[in-house]
């Protein structure tokens, strides 16, 4: 579980790619993930991904919400989506 | 030494709920919809444990291919589940390919430019 310490780096990226992507330059381009080393390219395209994934959830479970004809999004919106999610990603 | 990998995935718990809380505040604007506050930690745990799940992957295959740095080829593989998503990441990392080939001639551009100008000014 060690590994996760590479979501920490993938927040900030994505953090500060929503603010102004020209910072890009000013990054380091490599981050150490226990001894095996992430490219910038790469961990660019996690973000992307993970950010895809949070997208996903939330616009599916909304989706699920308006079928029903609820007002708010619950909890049970999101169980009913999350096993297709999982198999899409 | 387990105090502080505890101590970094509370910061990361963190973070994820801090940055799904944002996005979720942002989708439920456009579509007039608020989401609970259960569903916002409920995807942020999803989230987290995807994430792991990604990450476990990424370093099979950086192994597999017998390189200790993680690549954007093995972002790809990681994406290959869903069709749209692939071609999406494709998409993305030709983007960032360019963009880097763009930020190198401006790099040698820059230097002309600024050549030329004193020229001018002389």
């Amino acid at each position: 579980m060690d590994i996760v310490y590479f979501f920490y780096l993938v927040y900030r990226r994505v953090r500060i790619k929503n603010s102004s992507s020209r910072n890009y330059k000013g990054f380091m381009n490599k981050m150490v993930l226990m001894d095996k080393v992430v490219s910038g390219d790469a961990t660019l395209l996690m973000a992307e991904m993970l950010k895809i994934f949070v997208q996903e959830a939330a616009v599916r479970s909304q989706k699920q919400a308006e079928a029903e004809d609820c007002d708010q999004v619950d909890i049970e919106h999101f169980e009913k989506i999350l096993p297709q999610l999982l198999l899409d990603f | 030494m387990s105090d502080d990998t505890d101590e970094t995935h509370q910061r990361l718990k963190a973070a994820v709920h801090y940055t799904v809380g944002r996005l979720c505040q942002k989708i439920g604007e456009d579509h007039r919809r608020e989401f609970s506050r259960q569903v916002i930690a409920a995807i942020a745990e999803t989230t987290f444990r995807q994430c792991d799940v990604f990450a476990k992957d990424l370093e099979a295959f950086a192994r597999h291919a017998k390189r200790s740095t993680v690549n954007a080829e093995d972002v790809k593989l990681v994406a290959r589940r869903s069709t749209a998503l692939s071609i999406y990441i494709q998409n993305k990392s030709e983007e960032l390919t360019q963009e880097q080939r763009d930020l190198k001639k401006k790099g040698t551009g820059k230097r002309k430019s600024r050549d030329t100008e004193e020229d001018r000014r002389e």
